[in-house]
């Protein structure tokens, strides 16, 4: 029996880190950068083209937020429940501010589009600078949570998803070559998605749904 | 005080805590603010009823509180280290250094 007692950190990092061995995180990350380049590249063939992609994202996250209530249920039926002690709980602040960051990021990114115009010469620079800030605000976001999180295979997740933005963008600006968004968003979706996918198998398997609740009366 | 009562003195620990089921418990306490049963016994892989007799023992010292009610229609018993429970395992992890560490240096000096 392992008690812990020579390594409390690892100890409670080991603890921590088992909440997101289920993958499902994953999937959802994965379905939702699918979902956005389905939406992108469905749009495009309509008119009123905000409608529709209000209505496509609003049918995507109905079909994958079940995911994440899945997960609630599958973490605290199999691996119990805890409230973080002082030193985690920093750490999930951490993350939080980067998620802000992120966020924040976006809105300052939409700015610069916006106060750049609508000229062919605006459209080359932002056609250069957005993707960047894409790749950047992906590593970014998910190194803090690989980080503030300890769960590593986020660094990956972050570089493979930041390639979503630019694979879209800088083949039609380099060589002229459309890569349509269900491609540049579905493909770092679906490797995301497949991590996940794994990581759940692995996980339904090592921590089976037990029979029922036991007492501690014996 | 002799040579063997220094030995003795240096060997004892609290024997509460030095059961490997409870030291469990009791770590992985020490790391969160509180969890529930089932946290408890998939981190220590004991079963309910010794995780309960464990607890009880426990709990007889002071050293974690449980607390039984529920979570929504479910019952729910959350379990939490005292303060006497935190100040209890880091003066057993002292004394556990201090006991071993003229063994650590034998066996250094016999390397």
């Amino acid at each position: 029996m392992n008690t812990g007692l020579t390594d409390l950190k690892a100890l409670e990092r080991d603890a921590f880190r088992r909440f997101y061995d289920d993958g499902l995180f994953d999937v959802f990350v994965g379905a939702l950068l699918v979902t956005m380049g389905a939406i992108a590249t469905v749009t495009d063939r309509y008119e009123s083209e905000s409608i529709v992609s209000l209505l496509a994202f609003g049918i995507g996250m109905a079909l994958i937020t079940p995911l994440l209530l899945w997960r609630r249920h599958l973490l605290r039926t199999r691996l119990g429940t805890f409230e973080p002690g002082p030193e985690r709980r920093r750490k999930l602040r951490g993350t939080k501010l980067a998620l802000l960051a992120s966020v924040v990021m976006g809105v300052i990114a939409l700015g610069v589009a916006v106060a750049a115009g609508n000229t062919e010469q605006s459209a080359d620079v932002l056609g250069a600078i957005v993707p960047l800030l894409w790749f950047t605000n992906a590593v970014c976001v998910f190194g803090a949570m690989a980080y503030f999180l300890d769960v590593p295979r986020f660094y990956f997740h972050g570089v493979v998803m930041g390639f979503a933005m630019p694979l879209m963008i800088w083949p039609d600006l380099l060589w002229d070559r459309l890569v349509e968004p269900v491609i540049a968003f579905g493909v770092p979706g679906l490797i995301v998605a497949a991590v996940g996918i794994c990581k759940l198998v692995e996980f339904l398997r090592t921590y089976p749904a037990p029979s029922s609740e036991g007492s501690l009366d014996g | 005080m002799g040579e063997r009562d220094d030995a003795v003195a240096r060997t004892t620990v609290d024997r509460l805590i030095h059961e490997p089921a409870r030291l469990a418990i009791m770590t992985n306490l020490f790391v969160v603010e509180n969890a529930n049963a089932r946290y408890l016994l998939q981190q220590t892989q004991l079963t309910w009823g010794n995780l309960g007799s464990h607890l009880n023992r426990l709990e007889e010292a002071g050293y974690v509180e449980v607390e039984k009610g529920y979570k929504g229609k479910k019952p729910e018993t959350t379990i939490k280290l005292t303060e006497a429970g935190r100040e209890a395992l880091v003066a057993y992890r002292n004394q556990l250094i201090d006991a071993l560490s003229p063994v650590t240096q034998d066996l250094d000096e016999g390397q």
